[in-house]
Order: C-alpha cells, then sequence, then structure tokens
C-alpha cells in the first residue's frame, strides 16, 4: 500500500480545534464591528478603509448581539491561543517545522506552481510533503495570527496596555491591523479550504485519520483546479513474464526482462 | 441487542460493502447530531455554551484585575482631533434627563454607603474641591472612540473626604436617569483618572452628556460611566448595573 501517515495526531486535533476557534473569532469579530463598521475616530475621517459606515452581512456574523459576540470573542481567543500555543510547540520539538519554513528557492518554486496553475506550465513542479504555495501559507498562517492576537490586545486593553497599542499607532489603527489581519487570514483559509476541495481531496482523510495515499498526490495526477481531482482507477498491471531459464551450459547474461513502463506522470508529448 | 441488528449482518442484508455500511452509519449519525446541536442553537450559539461563557468572564475578569494598574494612564494621541459636538451621547429615558430643580429640589451627589461621614454635595460645593482637566480617549463598547476635555474631581479626593472604610470593595454609581446604574471594583474607582465630572471641552457639562455631573474614567468602557450622577454608594458585594444586567461584561476594563 502506498499510504503513508502524515499528520500527526496533535497536528490533527489542533488543526480542527483552530478551525473551530477561528470560525467563532471571525464571525463574532465581525459581530462586534458591525456595531461600528467604520475606522474614524469620532469627529475625524480615516483614509484607508473604503466601506465606512457599510455592515458585514449579518449571515456572516456571529454571537446575535454585541454583548453575545464579546462573550464568545473574549472566550474563544483564550482557545485560539491555547491551541496555537500547543501547535507551535509541538511542530517546533516534533520537527514538522522543517516541511513549513521557507526554503532557497520558494519564491521561484512559488512561481513555478503559479504557473503550473493557470496552465502556463505542462507539469507538476516536483514537491515533497507540500509543494512551495502550500509552504508559504502555512508558514505565514502563524505570522498573521500573531499579528491579530497582538492588534487584539491592542484594542482590548488601550489603556492598561497602552505601550503596546502606541506602537501600533493608536487605538484607532490598532484596530484597523486587527481587521487587515483577520481579512488576510480569510484569504489563506479561503484559499486553502478552495484547493483541498478543487486539487486534493484525499488530503481530507490525511487531517482527520493522519493516513495520505502518496499515489494519489496532486504531482501524481498532475492536479491543478478541478483537473485530475481524482485519481485514475490503478490499471492492475499484469506482472512481468517470468524470466526466461537460462539454457544449461550458456553463461548467463546481463539481460534483464524488459521493464513494465513505470505507472505515473502523463506522458509530455 | 439482536444479533440481527449488528452492522454486519445488516449490511450483507442489505448486500452492501461492510466498511461502506459503517461510514454510511458514522455519517448520518454524525449529521444527526449536528442537527440536534443546531435545534440547541439560538443567534447567539448554543444554549450549553453559556455556562462555559460565564465562567470565560470571571476568567477575564481575573486577568484584567490582574493586569490594571493605577500608573496605567489614558493619554489622548496628540493629533487627534477632540470629538465635541460629534460626541455620541447616550441615556436610556425616553428624552434628554435633566434636573428640574423645581420638583425636585437642589441637586446634590450624596457619597454613601462605606465611609466614616457620608456627604452631599451641591454643584458648587463639587466645584470648589481641587480641580482635575484631562484630555482623553474615550472607548466605547461598539468600538468607536473619541477624545475630549473632561474637568472635575478625582473620585479618590472624595473617596478621602468622606473616610473611606476598609470593608469597601465596590462602588456603585447611581443616576436620576430611569434609574440607570452601574457598579465597579474599588480599584478601577479609585484610579487617578478617574473623575466626577462637571466640564466637557471647557465647557459645564451639557445635559446630553450627563449634566449636573457624572463619573467619568478612561479605564472603563463608556457604559460602566453613569451620567447623570446622583449618589456613589461604596459597598462590600458588587451591585450589577444598567447594561451589565442585560449581559455586557460587568467589568468593562479597558
Amino acid at each position: 500500500m502506498a499510504t503513508t501517515k502524515r499528520h500527526h495526531l496533535v497536528v490533527r486535533i489542533t488543526h480542527w480545534v483552530n478551525a473551530i476557534a477561528l470560525t467563532i473569532m471571525i464571525g463574532s469579530g465581525l459581530r462586534i464591528f458591525n456595531s461600528y463598521p467604520a475606522f474614524a475616530r469620532k469627529g475625524e475621517s480615516f483614509c484607508c478603509y473604503p466601506f465606512e459606515g457599510k455592515k458585514i452581512p449579518e449571515w456572516l456574523t456571529f454571537g446575535g448581539w454585541l454583548a453575545g459576540a464579546r462573550h464568545w470573542h473574549f472566550a474563544a481567543m483564550w482557545l485560539l491561543v491555547a491551541n496555537g500555543l500547543v501547535y507551535l510547540g509541538f511542530i517546533y520539538l516534533h520537527g514538522e517545522w522543517r516541511d513549513l519554513v521557507p526554503r532557497r528557492g520558494v519564491v521561484r518554486d512559488a512561481w513555478e506552481m503559479v504557473k503550473f496553475y493557470l496552465a502556463l506550465r505542462r507539469n507538476h513542479p516536483h514537491q515533497g510533503k507540500h509543494n512551495a504555495l502550500q509552504r508559504t501559507a502555512y508558514f505565514a498562517m502563524p505570522w498573521v495570527a500573531a499579528a491579530a492576537v497582538i492588534s487584539g490586545l491592542a484594542i482590548w486593553k488601550p489603556v492598561q496596555l497602552a505601550p503596546l497599542t502606541h506602537l501600533l499607532g493608536g487605538f484607532v489603527w490598532a484596530r484597523y491591523f486587527h481587521f487587515l489581519a483577520m481579512l488576510m487570514l480569510v484569504v489563506l483559509i479561503a484559499g486553502h479550504v478552495f484547493m483541498v476541495f478543487t486539487v486534493d481531496p484525499y488530503a481530507l482523510r490525511a487531517i482527520v485519520t493522519g493516513g495520505y495515499d502518496d499515489a494519489r498526490a496532486p504531482e501524481l495526477r498532475n492536479a491543478r483546479p478541478f483537473v485530475n481531482l481524482l485519481a485514475r482507477p490503478r490499471v492492475e498491471t499484469s506482472p512481468p513474464p517470468p524470466a526466461p531459464e537460462p539454457a544449461a551450459g550458456t553463461q548467463p547474461t546481463d539481460a534483464q526482462p524488459p521493464e513494465p513502463s513505470p505507472p505515473g506522470p502523463p506522458e509530455e508529448s | 441487542m439482536s444479533k440481527l441488528w449488528r452492522p454486519g449482518h445488516a449490511a450483507e442484508r442489505l448486500g452492501v460493502d461492510r466498511r461502506l455500511f459503517l461510514r454510511a452509519g458514522l455519517a448520518v449519525g454524525g449529521g444527526a447530531l449536528a442537527t440536534v446541536a443546531l435545534a440547541g442553537c439560538n443567534s447567539e450559539g448554543p444554549r450549553s455554551a453559556r455556562g462555559l461563557l460565564a465562567a470565560a468572564e470571571r476568567w477575564n475578569e481575573k486577568v484584567e484585575r490582574a493586569l490594571f494598574r493605577h500608573r496605567a494612564m489614558n493619554v489622548a494621541p496628540t493629533g487627534a482631533a477632540p470629538a465635541g459636538a460629534k460626541f455620541p451621547s447616550y441615556f436610556i429615558a425616553d428624552e434628554v434627563p435633566v434636573w428640574d430643580e423645581k420638583a425636585r429640589g437642589t441637586w446634590r451627589l450624596e457619597i454613601a454607603g462605606l465611609v466614616q461621614r457620608p456627604v452631599r454635595l451641591t454643584l458648587g460645593e463639587l466645584m470648589n474641591l481641587p480641580r482635575t482637566e484631562l484630555r482623553l480617549e474615550h472607548f466605547c463598547v461598539e468600538g468607536w472612540s473619541a477624545v475630549s476635555v473632561r474637568t472635575g474631581v478625582q473620585l479618590a479626593e472624595l473617596a478621602r473626604r468622606a473616610g473611606l472604610l476598609p470593608e469597601a470593595r465596590y462602588v456603585d454609581f447611581q443616576s436620576f436617569d430611569d434609574g440607570y446604574h452601574e457598579s465597579w471594583d474599588l480599584d478601577s474607582a479609585l484610579h487617578p483618572q478617574t473623575l466626577i465630572v462637571y466640564g466637557q471641552d471647557g465647557r459645564v457639562l451639557e445635559p446630553a452628556f450627563g449634566a449636573p455631573a457624572r463619573v467619568y474614567a478612561p479605564v472603563k468602557l463608556g457604559y460602566k460611566n453613569t451620567k447623570y450622577l446622583t449618589r456613589i454608594a461604596f459597598l462590600p458585594e458588587r451591585n450589577g448595573g444598567y447594561w451589565s444586567d442585560q449581559g455586557y461584561e460587568w467589568y468593562g476594563g479597558v
């Protein structure tokens, strides 16, 4: 079997706890934002938000009302941070961080992936566990989350943590950065979920049970969004014909039976 | 349990692959569980989470009290423009509460509860006490902020003059705005920037902003700062508040 263990139990649990915590944080955060869907200090204007005063659609929010959303936000923040620390501590001690830190040439490799996804390149670039775009996204995630947490602290306690709030340019800017960090997280999550379902749905199994069928890796399927989504049914190759018995008395030769052509990457034309 | 209901048997009778059958069963069960979970859900989230949220609020209050420092000061950004008339004003009565001297007599601020010398101060007496003027950034629970200059007397000064008793742990700020009140922890009340305010932006406090006097502390969210103040009661226990009783955090510190 080509199945290998891809994600440690700790990684799988923290992934799903993170998914729940982030959903709560983003939904309740948007409900809190809707109580004042703008950034300008009263009596001032704000340079950098084109939708001042426009509410987020209610169905994207969570918590029901301002007080409810605040309770969820200030409860789930502990879950998010504790879970994030467990994850980061684990991948540091267990070595998974090596799969995520940018390697030399990550920009070039990421560009090759983009070219492949845009069909500007025929074949899937070679990858290990993650391709260069994935590595970049998964590496960025904790940093963006840290930015969200730090700016969140600055607007939660603008007086008791005044030096932090001041460092971020004051309450209004800290609140804006908190919003931008949330937007970046949403972009990363949306890209991640889209790619899972359109390129590598087999990764779902890996993040639930841990098992991954390497024969179905996107690289071997040459998969780009919506293309070669499903693994081709494996062709049962008949066992190679038995090597002819060397005739008695003749010298064994180096001749090998012809190898069956390897399965895998589609032929280049 | 009847043998017939073992998944293996049922699967055989249906003529489907056992593993597939088990998976389908798990999926149906999971779906049913999710439906039940969502059924116990209103727009505020699952009801079963309420206890957890209340526990989180208690935990957060502990964290916020541990973070609290009397030397942490609210300093409005130097470049920020004062909100002036654009400063939002809230009250719970149907119209702007105004103290009617004819009907209610002279307005007085009562300092009561766990103090050695309860007093009832007229506005003139209040204005004759040592004056503090601060330029502050206000933080509303809704997420907006606004800059203004506040003039008044430090509550710590009033408490000292009234002779605060050591049993006092909480303070309740009461008003003539339809019974609006909010109680605080004593620590926040004695912060050097916690004022009993009678002036805003260099003028006498306007009715919209809580005339004749209101409590104002830049270490609390707006809703904790009772306007139209009539009574400050030092208490051994907390006494809720208008918004805190409706579900907003009781502590409400910034």
